[in-house]
């Protein structure tokens, strides 16, 4: 006596979820043009997923290609070691590193110039820390930490390396600065 | 010679393999979470749109973003890093601060926050692409090792954001 109400709820709850379905055109699970619509999302979604690997892949390889590597022909400027902390450039050619304190490749490129500023004489590696001085990361167009300019004798810029700097290539350039000098 | 104006260096470091692992982690889970969202719709009511896989994925990617920003060392994709794969390498050739990838993670949650939040709203396609863009940057660091936070970071500060001049400083 006490079931049967119970029961007739549900036999009617399910009845009015079937009397939906069919108003709103749900359809049943497993029919043909639900498959056929679901099969075309999933391949749509697909590819949506391979441009969006594609284009991650594409700018990783940009990004990496552009890293490291040295641009000249940049506006030239004559750098007052007193504005940046330091006492003097060095003698003949100054390796200027700028970092921040969130950077996971400052500490490397650090030690990698440090080695190279001492196997050489008169090179000297400044390390800026532009984490509190927005005004000098503004005032050299810092978009990434590390980038390290290559300044000649009078603290003129030469080169601009953004990123992680070949060490092959730095080697180079500064060759190249010491053979002027020499030259001179 | 070498100078350093700013002398903080870091005196004890992690393993850089460490959150590159974890990015991948999370970069799987995130790529998932871009094909769920572009799978199914986008539901009518809030209440439809809280209990959508997509959602949960991208809910449990932001708990676990919060996470590695507030205890990074108990951190599971860091732990399981420890627990499983670093046995198995070589020691690392060199530490790394933990600031860093810590930023980073912050900028995921605040990311994939925005998507979820839109997402609520009901702002179509908020989730996939919130998923999308903080999978672009995992993807980035776990393959390539590039570290989009460094760069926003300083973006953030020229823009006066974060970070500002200290008054100590002369």
């Amino acid at each position: 006596m006490v079931s049967l109400p119970h029961r007739r709820r549900t036999e009617s709850a399910t009845g009015l979820l079937r009397a939906a379905r069919h108003r709103t055109g749900v359809r049943q699970p497993f029919s043909r043009k639900q498959l056929a619509w679901d099969a075309v999302t999933i391949v749509n979604a697909l590819i949506g997923l391979a441009v969006l690997l594609a284009v991650t892949v594409a700018l990783g390889v940009l990004v990496q290609w552009r890293q490291g590597r040295p641009r000249r022909h940049i506006a030239h400027e004559v750098v007052e070691p007193g504005r940046l902390g330091a006492e003097s450039l060095g003698a003949t050619a100054t390796l200027l590193q700028f970092s921040t304190e969130l950077c996971s490749r400052c500490p490397g490129v650090h030690r990698t110039l440090a080695a190279v500023a001492d196997g050489r004489d008169g090179v000297r590696h400044l390390d800026i820390d532009v984490t509190h001085r927005p005004d000098i990361a503004k005032h050299f167009h810092i978009l990434q930490t590390p980038t390290t300019l290559v300044l000649d004798s009078d603290g003129v810029v030469q080169t601009r390396f953004g990123g992680v700097p070949n060490r092959d290539v730095l080697e180079l350039e500064l060759n190249r600065l010491t053979g002027e000098t020499a030259n001179v | 010679m070498s100078d350093r104006t700013d002398a903080a260096r870091p005196t004890r470091g992690i393993d850089p393999r460490g959150p590159r692992f974890a990015a991948g982690v999370t970069a799987l889970l995130l790529l998932v979470d871009v094909f769920l969202g572009l799978t199914t719709p986008i539901g009518a009511t809030v209440a439809e749109r809280a209990v959508e896989p997509a959602f949960l994925l991208l809910l449990a990617i932001a708990l676990l973003f919060a996470w590695g920003v507030l205890s990074p060392r108990t951190a599971p994709w860091g732990v399981l890093y420890r627990v499983a794969v670093q046995p198995r390498l070589k020691p690392p050739a060199e530490l790394e601060d933990p600031r860093p990838p810590r930023f980073a993670q912050g900028v995921g949650l605040f990311v994939v926050t925005i998507g979820l939040i839109l997402h609520l709203a009901g702002v179509p396609w908020a989730l996939p692409i919130a998923a999308a863009m903080a999978f672009v940057a995992a993807f980035l660091n776990a393959v390539f090792g590039l570290c989009l936070g460094c760069q926003l970071y300083l973006v953030l500060q020229r823009a006066g954001i974060v970070g500002r001049e200290r008054a100590a400083a002369a």
